[in-house]
């Protein structure tokens, strides 16, 4: 029988539609709807200045807010060939760290909500919240920052932000291994995740997954080594795992918590001195960007006319993730609740995916043709 | 009698329904704020469920998309009487920056149900939430009363 | 069984009985940091009514600027309000903010004073010297004094200026304050263009009259504006700019127009050597041909011809406000006063 979960489902936190193929209890295959929060974002976008188009951008998902904007900011920078102020681009993987530590535990949250772990659910959340301190300290804005601009960032930060900063994460540190330590090592949370929802290194290079859902499959990629600023400044070695189930997703985003805990260390001692915005003039030109969201990578690929937006593409992770979940993760999943958890372990964010979908009459969803960018 | 000793006890006691109508997801996190240890929803006697059937209030957050426009009235339609719906943030209100040239937002919300207070905000704090939620509260719902079909 | 456990070392630590004993909701929930955004504050009594948060403000209908009643006492006063339902709390307004203390707070964005400027605007103003009289009545009405006189001359700095436009409503001068659109430099190519090529077209289909022309004679006509405004909606749908780069181009445009008598030639070859593009060949079955496509117009032919195969003649055009409210250029031509070499 079929199986139709959501859009408003009391497993689900963004609307969707799963419509799960089931044989008793077990789970054969699945289908996804989408198309709930299409809101044309893109096309709002056209013939706006970047200076509101960069605030467009944040609102493309709530989650993952921050990165949006950074691309946003340095695909701009691209296309003038300029790159932001040092101290800039420090501030901004700061931030980017943060934004990461906190999406992180937000999607591992939802995992232990979805596998019905109350116990931890509420860990995760009250180690989230210090982080979200930390990001209003030093940002002004809980979720959506208004905290990039082309060139560079908005407000400088001062020692006692830095101080602050610093004691929230040596207290997230401390505090952090322990919950792992209860995923990690306790009975009942690994029965229900390991071997559960499994995809291949060979499935996950099929499906385009990227982020920590490819990690977790043994796909060593992160695009975070290839960013100028990690690249020649900081030190970062990509975390991945072999096994591909729902334990290894959720414990490689654990992993990257305590690695990105150690990137905001390092940026804290030897942030340098000087400016932290300059002027940036826009030519008109094409160019594109690629960064690594908490979920995997976002591209934005932007065609400009001199100070306006003539065409703009965003691709988000999201798409691909939720994918490689319905065709590859579901198809040894034993039970229905196990395939919610499946679910929810592939962080999905819906905000992010509904801009560019294009549906088949079938139902199959394919998601915009990259190299071939064409004008909408 | 029986409709007195069960508005007695929802008093005590709201289910909340969460319905993203097509925001970029801020609101939400921020409800689920709400539930982490340091805000504590649940020790007001708040329970956020996401399940439309057995919730008295709805929370609406985002601006109505194409899809949305039917599918909201059904499920304001499936949730008990009497029910309370709370607009949280700007999109539910005033469409947000989507409501622009080109997007395929229809806010505000207000054009398809009924809705009896609002926070404003992009997105609001989870105090503030919290703040909304509290002041409706669970007195609003029972003078509400019964609508008759 | 192991579980039981677990959670009996969980709840058997310290802190946690603690915290379960003393259970209360603290007090940091409420507290926000200085940097957070609220609403923006409005200080009515330093507002210039320059129009610049409306113009930064991303989301529609969250700011507008209000004008109170005047009252026998004083004047109305001009000031920003902010719709709650509609603003999302960025805080770009308290940053654009020109005045002095701000109009504007929110957060600390009020605090960002930048060396440039920070506005989307989409023009940049520019003041020609050549024809500034140094009325100073730019100065005068500049709000956020972006208008300086450096070495007895008007000069607008960039980084202050609001592109408010307030400077060329008072020049008395037309065209010494200029507003350049920075963006959509591509389509303003285009409109040019066509601007140029539709008019040069519309001139040689009056080649036959040009030709017949008296040297102290002169030949006008009008050129109907709607047809080009229609196609230039085409290539931009944007008014504005439209009528802002014709008048622009029509203003300094000067046409060469070479005219070519094939019934005067006497195949004498001496314009083929001289033309600097190889525009003008000789075939033996044709005789001499102009390949005006090529042509730069360069007037050398005409110096060159003894007699008088080639005739070059300057068009010159004209936009005012009183042949827009008509809805033509006016056209100009008359016979180049070059002397012929011979």
């Amino acid at each position: 029988m079929i199986l139709p979960i959501g859009p408003i489902h009391p497993s689900l936190k963004e609307p969707l539609r799963l419509k799960l193929k089931t044989q008793g209890e077990k789970v054969l295959s699945a289908e996804i709807d989408y198309g709930y929060v299409h809101r044309g974002i893109e096309r709002i976008m056209k013939g706006k200045t970047w200076q509101k188009g960069i605030y467009l951008s944040e609102r493309v998902c709530g989650i993952c807010s921050y990165i949006h904007t950074q691309t946003f900011a340095e695909t701009f920078e691209s296309i003038a060939g300029e790159r932001a102020p040092l101290r800039a681009q420090y501030l901004r993987v700061l931030t980017n760290e943060l934004d990461r530590i906190q999406s992180h535990l937000l999607a591992n949250s939802t995992y232990f909500k979805a596998i019905e772990h109350e116990t931890l659910f509420m860990y995760m959340l009250y180690l989230r919240e210090p982080v979200m301190d930390a990001i209003e300290l030093l940002t002004g804005n809980r979720v959506n920052m208004g905290w990039n601009v082309v060139g560079g960032v908005r407000m400088d930060v001062k020692q006692t932000h830095m101080d602050s900063i610093m004691k929230i994460m040596l207290k997230l540190e401390s505090e952090f291994e322990r919950y792992v330590e209860m995923f990690e090592k306790g009975p009942l949370v690994g029965l229900r995740s390991h071997d559960v929802g499994k995809m291949t290194r060979d499935e996950a290079i099929k499906a385009r997954a990227v982020g920590p859902i490819g990690r977790a499959s043994g796909l060593e990629h992160d695009l975070r080594e290839n960013h100028h600023t990690y690249k020649d400044h900081l030190d970062l070695k990509v975390i991945w795992r072999k096994e591909g189930d729902n334990f290894a997703r959720n414990m490689n985003r654990f992993d990257e918590i305590t690695q990105s805990i150690n990137l905001i260390k390092q940026v804290i001692e030897d942030l340098p001195e000087g400016d932290i915005r300059k002027k940036i003039d826009i030519p008109a030109g094409y160019g594109d960007w690629r960064n690594e969201a908490p979920r995997g990578e976002v591209t934005y690929t932007v065609e400009t006319n001199g100070n306006l937006i003539k065409n703009i593409s965003i691709r988000t992770p999201s798409i691909m993730n939720i994918d490689a979940c319905a065709k590859y993760m579901f198809n040894d999943v034993a039970t229905v609740s196990d395939a919610v958890a499946t679910y929810a372990s592939v962080d999905p964010c819906i905000a992010c995916t509904e801009r560019v979908v294009i549906v088949d009459e079938s139902g199959k969803t394919r998601e915009f043709d990259y190299p071939n960018y064409p004008k909408i | 009698m029986l409709d007195a000793l069960k508005d007695v006890i929802r008093k005590s006691s709201i289910h909340v329904c969460l319905i993203n109508t097509g925001g970029c997801n801020g609101c939400d996190i921020e409800v689920v704020a709400l539930l982490s240890p340091r805000y504590d929803l649940e020790q007001y006697g708040i329970y956020v469920h996401n399940n439309p059937r057995e919730a008295d209030v709805i929370l609406v957050a985002g601006a109505v998309t194409e899809q949305w426009r039917e599918k909201l009235q059904r499920i304001y339609a499936k949730v008990p009487e009497p029910k309370i719906v709370v607009a949280i943030g700007n999109c539910p209100l005033s469409g947000d920056v989507f409501n622009q040239e080109g997007s395929s937002v229809y806010a505000p919300v207000s054009d398809y149900i009924p809705v009896d207070a609002e926070v404003s905000g992009c997105p609001p704090r989870p105090s503030e939430i919290l703040a909304a939620i509290l002041s409706i509260g669970p007195n609003a719902i029972a003078a509400r009363g019964r609508q008759k079909l | 069984m192991s579980s039981v456990i677990w959670y009996i070392y969980e709840f058997a630590r310290k802190s946690w009985a603690e915290k379960f004993v003393a259970a209360r909701s603290e007090q940091e929930i409420m507290e926000t940091p200085s940097r957070w955004r609220n609403f923006p504050e409005v200080r009515k009594e330093y507002c210039i009514a320059c129009g610049a948060c409306t113009a930064a403000c991303p989301a529609p209908m969250a700011i507008k600027l209000v004008r109170s009643s005047d009252t026998s006492e004083e004047e109305g006063i001009t000031y920003p309000v902010i719709n709650t339902r509609g603003c999302i709390r960025c805080g770009f307004c308290a940053e654009v903010c020109p005045t002095d203390p701000k109009t504007l707070l929110c957060g600390e964005n009020h605090l960002i004073r930048e060396k440039f400027t920070i506005l989307p605007v989409e023009k940049m103003y520019v003041m020609d010297e050549y024809l500034c009289i140094r009325c100073k009545k730019c100065l005068k009405s500049c709000k956020v004094g972006a208008v300086s006189e450096v070495d007895n001359r008007m000069v607008i700095d960039q980084s202050k200026c609001i592109a408010c436009g307030e400077c060329i409503k008072n020049c008395p001068v037309k065209g010494a304050i200029k507003g350049v659109f920075i963006s959509n430099v591509e389509e303003q190519k285009e409109i040019i263009n066509l601007v140029v090529n539709t008019l040069e077209k519309r001139i040689d289909e009056d080649q036959d009259k040009i030709k017949n022309l008296a040297p102290e004679e002169i030949f006008k006509f009008d050129y109907p504006i709607d047809e080009l405004v229609e196609k230039a909606r085409e290539i931009i749908p944007n008014d504005e700019l439209i009528r802002d780069t014709i008048e622009k181009i029509t203003d300094r445009l000067k046409m060469r127009i070479i005219t070519w008598d094939d019934e005067k030639c006497k195949s004498c070859r001496l314009c083929v050597d001289e033309c600097p593009v190889g525009a003008i060949t000789y075939d033996k079955d044709k005789g001499i041909e102009r390949n005006a496509n090529k042509c730069l117009k360069c007037s050398i032919c005409y110096q060159t011809c003894p007699f008088g195969v080639a005739g070059f003649y300057v068009a010159r055009f004209l936009l005012t406000e009183a042949s827009l409210d008509e809805g033509v250029i006016h056209v100009t031509l008359k016979p180049s006063q070059l002397p012929i070499r011979s």
